[in-house]
């Protein structure tokens, strides 16, 4: 498995916990780690501490998820590598995420 | 699943096709081994069981006929055979039997074997469809990425290639990503620059590339503003490419006095390279185009000055990301150090090639991932004439 999904009640809030290469591959698997829960006031963050590699198309599913749930849904972007958070910085998704 | 059964003899052709079709099988009874021939050719069993008394031959030269002509197609031969001394079953094997069943036949070592071939013979023919599938999309894939690269080398035919102060790289990987460099020259003499990167891969990243080429070369010829250009760019993306794609750029505009704007967006820092070999940046501040509504896209500008004999270097990401055998990265800083050094020549073209050798020179054999561009533009001392 190369996405984990866990949702915690108490917190309300949803972890997804993407592992290895972040990339066009897993296209459908991360829309899916999202889709149950549009419409719903839940916060989301997306750890990505074992993520190795990030490409473009990353950045593309994550705008995409950003559209889906809608401006006032707060997605977190965490654990990053220093090279991955380079990337982050460079297309500014400081506007658009909350990175950590 | 089709079973043929070849056998002399009749009790053993009743049992066979009783046990078979208790397992779903459909079952054909041949007697002669031209029979087995035919039928095996007309019928194209996906099993076999014979012995190794056929009438008109011997089983063993049957099975080698019936391998013979399978076309590919993966058939079990089994034997069955009251010969069932260990030479007899190695001449079986070395004929191309894959498996023996001695007589008197036992219906539970029978009935155990062919559930065993049949799940084998299922699991083969699945492999097969999905690699035809496979090859098929390969296929599909391979040509989009072609047509792609068309499109492409079709838009970059406006664009300049003679001028000796321009010099465009794009060395192209194997999976397609649409990097896009537009260099033309306005009538005033001032010099506009796109180079972009879009999100995908193949046909889908270079969609994108025909309206951008096309508002790029239009704005050539209207003298339109960068900062409009990059709104415009910016909105008709944003129309066109689905939310997961976007274009990371830099447009420039050097002006014939040397002043350099930029809006910069989604790219690493690209160089000046100053005459003397120091480095300065070009910082994209701004999200890639395609991403940000129109009410929040900013097109703010950066500027600098340039003087005769400065060097603008951009390159897509693909190049400090360039990996060699040991799978390790270029890296931002041995790109400056590359920069600083190649444009040290005054020959641009020259400069250009040497930078294109070093970065073969330390890909090594490693595999090409990302499409590599790399844009250098040159100010001449006569251009500050103008």
């Amino acid at each position: 498995m190369s996405i984990i999904v866990n949702y915690h009640q108490a917190d309300n809030c949803v972890d997804i916990i993407v592992v290895g290469s972040f990339d066009f591959s897993l296209f459908n698997e991360f829309k899916d780690a999202y889709a149950g829960f549009i419409g719903q006031k839940i916060s989301f963050s997306v750890d990505m501490s074992q993520v190795e590699y990030l490409d473009s198309a990353a950045l593309g599913m994550l705008l995409s998820m950003k559209n889906s749930l809608g401006d006032e849904c707060d997605i977190e972007l965490k654990g990053a590598n220093d090279f991955i958070k380079n990337i982050l910085m460079i297309s500014r998704f400081d506007k658009r995420f909350t990175i950590r | 699943m089709k079973l043929l059964c070849v056998d002399s003899e009749p009790i053993y052709r009743e049992i066979v096709s009783m046990c078979a079709n208790n397992h779903g099988l459909d079952v054909k009874t041949a007697t002669t081994f031209q029979e087995a021939i035919d039928l095996f050719e007309e019928w194209e069993p996906d099993l076999v069981t014979l012995d190794i008394l056929v009438k008109g031959g011997s089983g063993l030269s049957l099975i080698k006929e019936l391998k013979l002509r399978t076309n590919g197609r993966f058939v079990p031969m089994i034997f069955l055979s009251s010969q069932s001394s260990d030479s007899t079953m190695e001449k079986c094997f070395n004929a191309g039997a894959d498996d023996f069943l001695p007589k008197p036949f036992q219906e539970a070592l029978f009935n155990t074997r062919i559930e065993s071939h049949k799940r084998q013979v299922m699991l083969v023919q699945e492999m097969s469809q999905k690699n035809r599938e496979l090859v098929y999309y390969k296929a599909m894939i391979e040509r989009e990425h072609k047509m792609a690269h068309q499109v492409l080398d079709h838009v970059l035919i406006r664009c300049e290639n003679t001028d000796h102060n321009v010099a465009v790289t794009r060395l192209s990987a194997a999976s397609f990503n649409g990097d896009l460099a537009l260099v033309n020259s306005r009538s005033d003499g001032a010099r506009l620059i796109f180079v972009g990167d879009f999100t995908g891969h193949g046909l889908s990243a270079s969609i994108g590339a025909l309206p951008v080429a096309q508002a790029f070369f239009d704005a050539v010829d209207d003298h339109i503003e960068i900062s409009k250009l990059a709104s415009h760019i910016n909105r008709m993306l944003i129309s066109i490419l689905p939310d997961y794609m976007f274009c990371a750029a830099y447009i420039v505009l050097i002006k014939p006095g040397g002043r350099l704007f930029f809006w910069g967006g989604g790219m690493p820092k690209a160089y000046i390279r100053r005459q003397d070999g120091t480095l300065d940046y070009l910082q994209s501040m701004h999200m890639p185009l395609g991403i940000l509504g129109p009410s929040e896209f900013d097109s703010t500008l950066g500027e600098f000055n340039i003087t005769a004999e400065d060097t603008l270097v951009i390159a897509t990401d693909g190049v400090s990301e360039l990996k060699n055998e040991a799978g390790e990265m270029l890296g931002a800083e041995s790109l400056e150090t590359l920069v600083s050094t190649c444009y040290a020549n005054t020959n641009l073209t020259q400069a250009q090639e040497d930078l294109k050798s070093r970065l073969s020179e330390y890909q090594g054999h490693s595999e090409q991932i990302d499409d590599i561009t790399f844009v250098a533009i040159r100010k001449r001392v006569s251009e500050n004439k103008r």
